[in-house]
């Protein structure tokens, strides 16, 4: 019963990601919808890839520009798994295909490691970056492995399951997901509380007093790595099983973009910051790019304005309210809030809208598209509509301005009184 | 007789044409208090760095308890028995007051590169920290980012990092400096303790300090060893106190 006590947060997490789907269940025909347990199925597996990615960044802090590496390796390791299993010259449960992927992602979590982690800081950065494009090239000239431009594709339906599930549908799919999702990031979670966790803390924080307290840097960097590639290629094994295909962007700058851009939206500094990060990412990612051809600059303006104002990411936002929260005065922020609320809507409306119409007057008169709203198609050569953008936006900027006086000045007397009682040092 | 627990033998250091060190010979027997004192740029921080391993040595050797510390890393050196501080505060700032204490005796503890034991679990280990921050007068600041704390408390965390490990051979560089007459006297009082029964090794101004606590003083001008006696024969030595403590007296 202490177990459950302890570890309610993850229990109530599980019910709810199991109970979700069924929100968009199709009673009628009897059905799950298949897009929204894919894309609940992706984010559980980025979500993993964003977390080993954090463990480099958040609590090594080492920047990585090509961990989709590992992610990728890992991903074909598992595909060649799964043939050979098809094949019937190995044997292997279709629930443990993830492990094999995390094997090849640690594997070469070690070999690039020993490559990439003789440095750290810039130097770091930088070999991982051109580590990421010696790989993508290579995928595209090592066919046997690689499978060239069309890469390796598998079929999931194995009959090894350990359950008798035949992994038919995307429910069945998405429900090892997430059971592979929560021992992961479990494992993670603790890993962050074993002496090479908190060492790795240590290096990030001070690298040459760590040396000076017995350990090698380099060490931890390489079992850090080594440990990060394992979970990467679960990450890339459970993307296999998903998509039962894998090419060469699996190994991308453009996927290792999306773990850095999860882990900063989210927030490197908590555990669960770069689980966060993901969903918005993935978000942004598969809904809102079936809705916009400019999807890809909502996420670059959304990275760019937390980097810049909320260098916490999701998290840290979140956070910040903890000492509020404790003195038990969270409710007198609802007003401020509130009244914040109609401007920072108009703002990002007026936004929206203006990129909309930027949008459709190139790319999407290209297309031959039109942009319609609920279905009033909207003449983007007309003024109108440009000037409602303008003005939304101007005035919702100036009137955010008003807002936000008040708020930090609400904001702050919180604070002040938080710091007396000694919440906060 | 054993082994000496320092021992330089004609070191020299040079960065760059600059000879900072210019042929140091010293001998610190085991379980002796030895200052080190000079002039500022007479090389004493640069001489902590080589016998901890920061900076290799130009030539010349360095035994930390009979063994020859050429070509060892700072963290193999560490392991010998050799733990140092640093003059400009070096902790690990997002961690935890404990966690960094339990930092420094992770490897001491045998721990090493562990990712299988989970450290909650260790009560050896979080007792021994909790004990040395209370030794530390750190105990209320436990939980606290140590980059929260004041300078004093973070120098005392120094040292308290530096000794958690179980060092024999203890270098403190300049353990006091900024500090009040009130946090000076709480610090010098947490060294005496803390160096009980090792070799203690310590760079610094204060000069109540280095008389109140040295057992033998080395005195450092430009590289060079110009004096290295016991207090009383330091106070009396006339090179010394034109070169250095005659402009601090006057």
């Amino acid at each position: 019963m202490s177990l459950v006590r302890r570890h309610w947060v993850w229990l109530l997490a599980l019910v709810v990601l199991l109970a979700f789907p069924f929100l968009f269940f199709d009673w009628s025909k009897g059905r799950h919808s298949g897009f929204v347990l894919t894309l609940m199925s992706e984010i559980g597996v980025m979500a993993i890839f964003a977390l080993s990615y954090n463990m480099l960044m958040g609590q090594a802090g080492l920047l990585s520009f090509g961990h989709a590496v590992l992610l990728g390796l890992g991903a074909y390791c598992a595909a060649h798994v799964v043939n050979l299993v098809k094949a019937g010259t190995i044997w292997l449960p279709t629930e443990l295909v993830p492990l094999a992927g995390g094997l090849g992602g640690m594997f070469f979590g070690f070999v690039l490691g020993w490559l990439v982690t003789r440095q750290r800081a810039t130097a770091f950065a930088m070999i991982t970056m051109g580590l990421g494009e010696l790989v993508s090239a290579a995928a595209l000239m090592f066919m046997g492995f690689f499978g060239g431009e069309g890469g390796i594709s598998i079929d999931r339906v194995m009959d090894t399951s350990l359950f008798g599930v035949a992994y038919t549908s995307p429910w069945q799919v998405y429900c090892l997901v997430l059971a592979w999702a929560f021992i992961a990031a479990m494992l993670m979670r603790l890993q962050t509380q074993t002496p090479l966790g908190r060492i790795a803390n240590a290096t990030r924080d001070n690298f040459e007093r760590a040396q000076f307290v017995g350990y090698d840097p380099r060490i931890v960097r390489l079992l850090q790595f080594t440990l990060s590639g394992f979970f990467a290629g679960i990450a890339g094994g459970l993307y296999v099983l998903i998509y039962e295909i894998v090419t060469f962007d699996t190994v991308s700058a453009a996927k290792s973009a999306n773990a850095l851009l999860a882990v900063y939206i989210g927030g490197a500094g908590g555990f669960f910051g770069p689980i966060l990060g993901t969903i918005v990412v993935v978000l942004l990612q598969s809904g809102v790019s079936l809705l916009s051809n400019a999807w890809l600059l909502y996420v670059g303006v959304l990275f760019i304005v937390m980097v810049m104002y909320a260098p916490g990411g999701l998290i840290g936002l979140i956070f910040m309210h903890v000492p509020i929260w404790r003195i038990g005065r969270l409710r007198e922020l609802l007003l401020p809030y509130a009244r914040a609320f109609p401007p920072a809507l108009m703002v990002m409306l007026g936004f929206v809208l203006l990129v909309e119409l930027l949008s459709f007057t190139t790319i999407g008169a290209a297309q031959g598209k039109k942009f319609a709203i609920g279905g009033n198609v909207i003449d983007t050569t007309a003024p109108l509509p440009w000037l409602i953008a303008l003005a939304a936006l101007v005035l919702g900027a100036l009137w955010i301005r008003r807002e936000a006086r008040g708020f930090r000045e609400r904001w702050d007397a919180l604070i002040e009184d938080a710091k007396r009682q000694g919440v906060v040092s | 007789m054993s082994a000496p627990a320092v021992e330089l033998k004609a070191v020299t250091k040079s960065f760059g044409r600059t000879e900072i060190i210019r042929g140091v010979d010293l001998s610190i027997p085991r379980g002796e208090r030895h200052a080190i004192i000079g002039p500022n740029g007479a090389g004493k921080t640069t001489l902590f760095n080589l016998i901890s391993g920061r900076f290799p040595v130009s030539s010349g050797t360095i035994a930390v308890n009979g063994r020859s510390t050429a070509g060892l890393a700072p963290q193999e050196i560490n392991r010998l028995g050799l733990s140092r501080s640093f003059q400009i505060t070096s902790i690990f700032p997002r961690m935890t007051v404990f966690e960094n204490i339990r930092c420094g005796l992770l490897w001491s503890q045998g721990y090493r590169y562990s990712f299988w034991h989970l450290l909650g679990g260790q009560k050896k280990l979080n007792d021994a920290a909790d004990a040395l921050l209370e030794r530390l007068k750190l105990g209320d600041r436990r939980n606290l980012p140590a980059g929260l704390l004041s300078y004093a408390e973070q120098r005392a965390l120094e040292i308290g990092i530096t000794i958690a490990g179980g060092a024999e051979i203890i270098l403190l560089d300049e353990p006091t400096a900024g500090m009040s007459n009130s946090e000076t006297d709480a610090a010098v009082e947490l060294i005496r303790s803390v160096s009980e029964g090792k070799t203690l090794l310590m760079v610094e101004h204060d000069m109540s300090v280095v008389f109140g606590l040295a057992d033998r003083i080395t005195v450092l001008v430009y590289g060079e060893v110009i004096a290295s006696d016991v207090p009383a024969a330091i106070r009396g030595n006339a090179a010394v106190q034109e070169a250095y403590l005659g402009t601090v007296a006057a």
